[in-house]
């Protein structure tokens, strides 16, 4: 499955299109033969859109996301014991953490817009998998809130693929760099722990490296808007 | 062995210990003259805090200094970067702080901070401190928001506006500042909460004016961490109304005198508004009829009003069954048709022209024939009556009698009776017996009252004996047209004894005129 996404990704933004066009028609089946004139029409005036528009939506989208993330790690957090939660050392480092990003402001505002974008698009792609991972684990999470903690992992899910699809519609606007992504597989394994403490502690970090990684993409994504906008209100 | 002792050489036991309780009472003695010192305590670290995701600072709390001068240094490994590095600002954040300059800061990466406190006695390290720049944004909070009331024309508005903090890099996207304010009317704990999104400036609509209200902002950035509310601003809104008031006071003022002008004048000149608004019920009027005409002049005017009345042929009212009347004639012409008719004999004449008129038409050929005769008693003598005219009375000295409908009904069969009027004087009547009454049962006389029509009914003045009966009218005002309550008749059932009674009325509001039978 790894390959066939990096075959398919290494592939142009037009292929895409096409690829999404054809999945719809198949996927419309009686109705494939009015559907398709219709979807092209609707691809190509989706591809009118101002790219300013995309972008901002595509920050709202992230802002969301992070928004979740964050809420997500406090309600974890608020069932483990402080002292724990403090002097915890890292089980591990985060999955994405082999990617090369901006540290500072300074160093934000010296990377290429097509370059914030592939970075942006790379972090998402790579929580695709482990976000998975996570909802199946948090059905038998030892957690008072549990109902509520899967529901939000859900929607997690969700609002992630969302912004994964605006994203690649984004990409094919802004230059040939922003079509690269870099594969940031998870390699964290489907063993969440024995006991309760520790089943707590993995989840917990990884979350924390998922909310990390969505405050970036947030980051970045909004850096982008005002950039390419230039409106002191998208700043 | 001698027992000689050699001096200084203590190899004793007791002298060793002596020794050693010496020694240790020294050491006290020493320790309570000087301050113990120790090695100091354990540091804690509070907190770090970033107020515009570019640098930060932490704060520790010292434990005890044992006694001794005691620094601290805080120490920090950073993911991403190897070795051990110590805080770069000791002083700019204050004591027991360290500040991150914008070199040294980076975020997304995780720091392990650890104080360590040191004095001559030794160390004495924290635990350590992880974080993440991410975690712990919180910004400055606001110092200069501006309230501004403007006056609009239904209710005033508040703006508020506010400046973004000012260490904020907000130009370059790198930062997203998301505000909110709340809002307290008067004194009172009750905050309304408002979230203005990433705007500066905020509009409050529906305020009260004449009160104070009091404004708080905060502010955060990206989804971090609330700042401290602004101190407040207070302001308070003007009372428009006392111009508006003044004005429609004024209006009103000017608009109540007139007002109570028109309401004075009504007021005095009450009487002719009843009458304009609440004209007098008009009597009734029997048209043409000239009441003072009649009193006055001879044949002639009897004669004018008598052709009048002649006009008023052709109108034919509703038949009234209460207007038959009674002919009798001497031949006995036609009794039974009116006999029949008898019972309905109730007789108002006054007020109702259509009475006078049907009455004149109907009998108007027979009481000509009627006329001539003396002894004849027709109906025409009432109409004579109704002509008003004294005279008539004079011509022909009879006065027909009448039945009253309340009576007729227990004396249906009964003959008329006649009396003859011997003398009008004025306002009286006298009435004589006749030669020919025969009076089986009370019988009625139509009476005439002259002059004065306005009473409904006459009083009996005198009864002479069982002949004579003196009516006396009252005051009765006519009308110019004789529209006056008309020509009175007062029924007055006499028993037969001869008692005279009183008339009973017939008076209907006014219209009645009553009409008297006097039993003679």
């Amino acid at each position: 499955m790894g390959r066939r996404k990096l075959q398919r990704r290494d592939k142009d933004a037009k292929t895409n299109g096409q690829d999404s066009a054809e999945e719809m028609a198949r996927h419309t089946g009686t109705f494939g033969s009015k559907l398709l004139p219709t979807v092209l029409y609707m691809v190509a005036a989706c591809s009118a859109i101002p790219i300013t528009d995309l972008l901002d939506r595509a920050s709202q989208r992230s802002d969301q996301l992070h928004s979740l993330s964050t809420t997500l790690t406090q309600d974890l957090d608020s069932h483990l014991p402080l002292t724990v939660r403090l002097t915890l050392p890292r089980p591990s480092v985060c999955h994405t953490a082999s990617l090369q990003t901006p540290n500072d402001k300074e160093q934000a505002l010296q990377v290429p817009e097509s370059d914030l974008l592939s970075l942006a698009r790379s972090l998402l792609q790579a929580w695709e998998d482990p976000l998975v991972f996570l909802s199946t684990s948090a059905n038998f999470l030892p957690h008072p809130a549990q109902n509520a903690i899967s529901n939000k992992i859900q929607e997690l899910r969700d609002h992630s693929k969302s912004l994964g699809d605006g994203l690649n519609i984004l990409s094919g606007k802004m230059g040939p760099g922003a079509r690269t992504i870099s594969m940031l597989p998870y390699t964290g394994g489907n063993d969440v722990g024995q006991d309760t403490i520790s089943q707590l502690i993995n989840l917990n970090f990884l979350l924390s490296c998922f909310r990390r990684d969505s405050h970036k993409i947030d980051s970045f994504l909004k850096i982008l808007r005002c950039r390419a906008t230039g409106l002191p209100q998208m700043c | 062995m001698g027992v000689g002792a050699r001096p200084g050489v203590t190899n004793s036991p007791r002298m060793r210990r002596g020794f050693g309780v010496a020694l240790l009472f020294l050491l006290l003695l020493l320790s309570a003259e000087s301050n113990s010192t120790s090695p100091p305590g354990k540091p804690v670290l509070l907190g770090c805090r970033s107020p515009d995701k570019e640098t930060f600072t932490c704060w520790w709390e010292p434990g005890t200094d044992g006694g001794l001068p005691t620094t601290h240094r805080l120490h920090y490994e950073r993911e991403r970067l190897e070795g051990t590095h110590e805080c770069p600002d000791y002083r700019s954040a204050g004591r027991n702080s360290c500040f991150f300059d914008k070199e040294h800061t980076s975020i997304w990466v995780d720091y392990f901070l650890t104080v360590t406190a040191c004095n001559a006695l030794g160390n004495a390290s924290s635990e350590p401190y992880k974080m993440d720049v991410m975690e712990i944004v919180k910004p400055d909070a606001l110092d200069n928001v501006t309230l501004l009331v403007e006056k609009s024309d239904d209710s005033p508005l508040l703006h508020i506006r506010w400046e973004p903090p000012s260490n904020t890099d907000i130009k370059s996207g790198w930062v997203t500042v998301k505000y909110e304010l709340r809002v307290r009317q008067d004194t009172g704990n009750k905050w309304a909460e408002y979230t203005s999104g990433t705007q500066t400036h905020f509009s409050l609509y529906s305020i009260v004016p004449g009160s104070v209200y009091t404004v708080q902002v905060r502010c955060r950035l990206d989804h971090g961490s609330w700042s401290e509310w602004s101190n407040s601003t207070c302001v308070e809104i003007p009372n428009y109304h006392h111009k508006e008031a003044g004005f429609w006071l004024m209006v009103s003022i000017l608009s109540a005198i007139p007002f109570i002008t028109a309401v004075s004048i009504l007021v005095v000149k009450r009487k002719s508004v009843k009458q304009w608004v609440l004209p007098p019920v008009p009597g009734p009027k029997i048209r043409d009829i000239d009441a003072q005409l009649l009193n006055r002049g001879g044949s002639e005017a009897v004669d004018n009003v008598l052709l009048v009345m002649h006009s008023f042929h052709s109108i034919r009212a509703c038949k009234e069954p209460m207007e038959e009347y009674l002919i009798v004639t001497e031949n006995d012409e036609d009794p039974p048709s009116s006999l029949q008719k008898r019972n309905k004999s109730f007789l108002i004449l006054a007020g109702f022209n259509l009475d006078h008129e049907k009455l004149y038409s109907e009998d108007t050929t027979e009481s000509q024939r009627e006329r001539e005769t003396d002894d004849e008693r027709t109906a025409e003598t009432d109409r004579s009556a109704v002509d008003g005219a004294v005279e008539p009375f004079t011509n022909s000295s009879y006065v027909d009698v009448q039945r009253h409908v309340e009576a007729a009904q227990a004396r249906d069969e009964e003959p008329v009776d006649y009396s003859k009027l011997k003398e009008v004087n004025g306002e009286h009547l006298l009435i004589s017996k006749t030669e020919n009454v025969s009076l089986g049962s009370s019988g009625y006389v139509a009476v005439k009252l002259q002059g004065h029509l306005e009473e409904d009914y006459s009083r009996v003045q005198e009864v002479d004996g069982d002949n004579v009966v003196t009516l006396q009218t009252q005051t009765a005002a006519v009308d110019a047209l004789g529209r006056a309550k008309g020509n009175h008749y007062a029924v007055c059932p006499l028993q037969k004894t001869g008692k005279a009674i009183m008339c009973a009325d017939l008076v209907q509001s006014g219209y009645v005129d009553t009409t008297r039978f006097v039993h003679i």
